[in-house]
C-alpha cells in the first residue's frame, strides 16, 4: 500500500517513513505544502498522512483542494493542534480520521491499516480466499494449516491483490501502490515478483490462486 | 462605619433627631412662658383686687371682701390664698384657707409685682405674687392721700397644678411626637435608603456573577443611575482589561504546548520506530543523536521562555561594563559562521572598532546571537549580513540587517510577538519556535532601549536596537 506523508518537521518526517517503510507501506514524503499537493493530485495514494500548519499551502487547504478535485485517498490529519472546533474542521473538512501529536507509533500504524482496508471496503482484518488466509495485522500468510514466510515487498503484492480479491489488477495499479514515487525499480519487477509470489503460495494440484489476465494484469481467487 | 446604608441612615436620623429636639425645646419654653404669664396676670389682677379692697380706718385696717364672687379663698379644695402684711411685719389679715399658716412674706419695692414659685400647704405647686401697696384711707378722695402713710404687702398664692399638668402634657405630647416621628422617619428612611441603594445591590449581583472561566459577560446591562455610571464604566473597563490578559496568556500556553508537541512527537516516534525490531549499534546510535539534538533544541526553547517569563517579572539582575561592541558581535558571529559558509552567506561587521557601549555584555551577547542566529537561517542562499553601529550623545544604535526578508511591512509589525513565524520559515519547528526576536525585545527594554524592526525594498530586513548612554559625569 502506498501512503504519503506531508510533514515539515524533519525528525517526525524521518522516523514515520522509516516506520511505515517497514511495516510494508511504501511512503513518499514532503514536507512542503505545495509539493504535497502535487504529489497527492498526481497519485493515487491509499492514505495521505496530513499536518496542518506547513510552509507552503497549510493541510487544511490541500485537503480542501483534494476534495474538491474529487481525490478519493483516505486522509489522516496528525497535528499538535488538539482543539475540539480543529478536529471538527478537519474532518467536515474531508479528512478520514485526527490523530494529535505527540501520538503512539502503534496507533499510528493501526490507524493507517484501517484506513487502508476501508478504502478497499474491507472491514476484516483476516482475509480468507479459498484456503489462503491472511492476517493484515501480524502480516502472516497461511495456506490450508501452512504458514507462508513471504518478504515484505511479497507481503504488500499478495495484500494488494487481496483487498481486490476477484478483480482484474493492472501491472500499472500495483506499480502505483506498491512502489514509491523516486523508485528506481522497473515496471517488469511486478512480472518478477508475482512469480516469486506464486512459487511460494500456489501448491501443485491444487487450482492457481493468481491467474494471468493476458494484457490487462492479474486476478487473485477468482472463479472461473 | 463601613456600611454606606448605615452612615446615609445615621447622618440622617441623627440630623432629624437633633432638630426635633431644639423645635421642642423652643415650643415647650414659649407655651410655658405664655401659660405662666396667663396665670400671673390673673394672679397680679387678684391681688390688686385686693390691695384695692383694703382701706385705713384710722389706724385700723379694713378688708372689704366679697368672697361670694371670690369663692377660691374659702373653698377647702385647692383654695387659693392672701396674706396682708404691714409694714412692720406684723400679719394684717389672711384668708381664711389658710387658717393660722403663714404665706412667705416676699419683699419688692412699692408698686410693683414680685412673682414666686412655691409649695401650698397640701403639697401641690404653685405660685405666689407680691404687691407692696399703699391703702386708700377711708372717707379720702385719691388725691387726698398722705404719702407717708404705712405701706402693706399682700401676697396672694395660687395652686398651680392645672398649669404643670398642662404644661406636664405638653413636654410628654412633644416627647411622644418626637419619638415617633425618627421612628417612622427610620423606618421610612430605611426604605428609602435600600431602595435608593438597590441599583449597588444588583450591581453587586452582577459582579459577583462574574466567573473566572467567562470574562467576556459585562456589568450594568440595566440602566443604572449616574452616579454609578463611572464604577459600572470603570469596572467593565478592568474586565476588558483582564479578559485581554487572559487570552493572551490563553494563547501564550497554546502556544507553548503546540510548540512542545512537535517536537516531542520526534522523540517519541524516532523512538518508537527504532524499537520496533532488533537494530545494529550504529543505527540506534543515530536515532540517539537524532533525539539529543531534538532535546538540545527543546531546551533553548525552555530557556528562552524563562528568560522571557524572568524579564516580565523584572526577575533578571544586570551589570554595568564598558563593552567593545565589534568585538562583541566577532565572537557572537563565531558560531554561526559555519552555517553561513555553508550556505554562501556573506557576513560584514561594520560596527566601529572603537566603539563601546555601558551595558550587560551578557544580555547583549544574548541578543547579537539571537539576530545573528535568526539572520543565517532566514537569509537567500548567497545572501548577506551586516552589521553597524553609531552613537549620539544619549544613545547607542546597533542595527542587525540581512539580505532575503519575504515580509511585507503588515507581518512586520508581528515579529517581536512571542512564537510568530511567517508561513515560509515554518520548516524545522523546534529550532526556531518564534521566541529569538520577542526576547530581544524584552531584553532591550530591561536594558532601558528599544528595539525597532524594518523591512526595506529588495528584501533587506534590518533590526534596531537603540541603548542609553548613561551621561558622563
Amino acid at each position: 500500500m502506498r501512503l504519503l506523508i506531508i510533514e515539515d518537521y524533519r525528525p517526525l518526517q524521518k522516523s514515520l517513513a522509516k516506520g511505515l517503510r517497514e511495516a510494508g507501506f511504501a511512503v513518499d514524503i514532503t514536507g512542503n505544502g505545495e509539493e504535497g499537493l502535487w504529489y497527492a493530485m498526481g497519485n493515487d495514494y491509499d492514505v495521505i498522512i496530513l499536518d496542518l500548519m506547513l510552509p507552503g499551502i497549510g493541510g487544511l487547504k490541500i485537503l480542501k483542494q483534494l476534495r474538491a478535485k474529487g481525490r478519493q485517498s483516505h486522509v489522516l490529519i496528525l497535528t499538535a493542534k488538539d482543539t475540539l472546533e480543529d478536529r471538527i474542521t478537519g474532518l467536515d473538512l474531508g479528512a478520514d480520521d485526527y490523530l494529535v501529536k505527540p501520538f503512539a507509533f502503534e496507533e499510528l500504524l493501526a490507524r493507517v491499516r484501517a484506513l487502508v482496508r476501508r478504502s478497499y471496503q474491507e472491514k476484516s482484518p483476516l482475509i480468507q480466499i479459498k484456503d489462503l488466509r491472511i492476517d493484515l495485522t501480524t502480516q502472516r500468510v497461511w495456506r490450508g494449516r501452512e504458514e507462508l514466510h513471504l518478504t515484505p515487498r511479497e507481503y504488500a503484492l499478495l495484500e494488494y491483490l487481496a483487498m481486490r480479491a476477484g478483480q482484474t489488477v493492472s501491472r500499472a495499479e500495483i506499480w502505483e501502490h506498491l512502489y514509491e514515487f523516486n523508485s528506481l525499480a522497473s515496471s517488469n519487477v511486478v512480472d518478477v515478483y508475482i512469480g516469486y509470489l506464486r512459487r511460494k503460495i500456489e501448491r501443485p494440484g491444487k487450482p492457481a490462486l493468481i491467474r494471468t489476465v493476458r494484457g490487462r494484469g492479474y486476478i487473485l481467487g477468482a472463479q472461473p | 462605619m463601613r456600611s454606606l446604608r448605615a452612615r446615609l441612615l445615621v447622618g440622617v436620623i441623627s440630623g432629624m433627631a437633633l432638630l426635633l429636639v431644639v423645635f421642642s425645646i423652643i415650643i415647650y419654653t414659649v407655651f410655658r412662658r405664655a401659660l405662666v404669664n396667663q396665670f400671673d396676670a390673673s394672679l397680679a389682677a387678684t391681688a390688686r383686687i385686693l390691695a384695692a379692697s383694703v382701706e385705713y380706718e384710722g389706724d385700723e385696717i379694713e378688708l372689704e371682701l366679697d368672697f361670694q364672687k371670690m369663692p377660691e379663698f374659702q373653698r377647702v379644695e385647692r383654695p387659693a390664698y392672701y396674706q396682708l402684711w404691714r409694714d412692720d411685719g406684723t400679719v394684717a389679715a389672711r384668708s381664711p384657707s389658710l387658717g393660722t399658716d403663714n404665706l412667705l412674706r416676699l419683699e419688692g419695692s412699692l408698686g410693683v409685682l414680685v412673682f414666686q414659685a412655691l409649695q401650698t400647704g397640701s403639697g401641690h405647686p404653685g405660685r405666689a405674687v407680691a404687691l407692696k401697696f399703699r391703702p386708700k384711707i377711708e372717707g379720702r378722695d385719691a388725691d387726698q392721700q398722705p404719702a407717708n402713710q404705712q405701706p402693706l404687702t399682700v401676697v396672694v398664692a395660687r395652686d398651680a397644678s392645672g398649669l404643670h399638668s398642662n404644661l406636664q402634657f405638653l413636654g410628654w405630647l412633644l416627647l411622644i411626637a418626637s419619638v415617633g416621628t425618627i421612628t417612622l422617619s427610620f423606618l421610612f428612611a430605611v426604605f428609602v435608603v435600600r431602595q435608593g441603594l438597590s441599583p449597588l445591590d444588583s450591581i453587586a449581583t452582577e459582579i459577583a456573577s462574574v466567573r473566572e472561566d467567562d470574562l467576556t459577560t459585562r456589568i450594568g446591562t440595566t440602566s443604572v443611575p449616574e452616579e454609578i455610571l463611572p464604577i459600572k464604566n470603570r469596572l467593565n473597563d478592568l474586565l476588558s482589561r483582564l479578559e485581554d490578559a487572559f487570552k493572551r496568556e490563553r494563547r501564550f500556553t497554546a502556544d507553548v504546548t503546540h510548540e512542545l508537541r512537535t517536537p516531542l512527537a520526534g522523540i517519541r516516534s524516532s523512538i518508537e520506530v527504532a524499537l520496533t525490531r532488533a537494530r545494529d549499534t550504529t543505527e540506534y546510535r543515530v536515532v540517539l543523536s537524532e533525539c539529543l539534538a531534538i532535546v538540545e533544541n527543546m531546551q533553548t526553547m525552555v530557556n528562552n521562555l524563562l528568560m522571557i517569563a524572568r524579564l516580565d517579572a523584572c526577575q533578571v539582575t544586570f551589570r554595568q561594563e564598558q563593552t567593545r561592541l565589534e568585538k562583541l558581535v566577532n565572537s557572537c558571529w563565531r558560531c554561526f559562521s559555519d552555517k553561513a559558509l555553508e550556505r554562501g552567506i556573506i557576513f560584514e561587521n561594520r560596527v566601529p572598532a572603537e566603539m563601546t557601549c555601558e551595558s550587560d555584555p551578557d544580555s547583549l551577547s544574548m541578543v547579537l546571537s539571537n539576530l545573528l542566529d535568526n539572520a543565517v537561517e532566514y537569509t537567500n542562499e548567497g545572501g548577506q549580513i551586516w552589521t553597524t553601529g553609531g552613537q549620539a550623545d544619549d544613545c547607542v544604535e546597533i542595527t542587525v540587517a540581512n539580505t532575503g526578508c519575504q515580509l511585507t511591512s503588515e507581518e512586520i509589525s508581528q515579529v517581536l510577538e512571542c512564537f510568530w513565524r511567517h508561513d515560509s520559515s515554518r520548516t524545522d519547528t523546534g529550532a526556531h519556535c518564534g521566541l529569538g526576536l520577542a526576547l530581544v525585545q524584552r531584553l532591550i527594554r530591561a536594558l532601558g532601549g528599544c528595539t525597532t524592526v524594518e523591512v526595506q525594498n529588495g528584501g533587506v530586513f534590518t533590526v534596531r536596537l537603540v541603548l542609553p548612554r548613561p551621561a558622563k559625569s
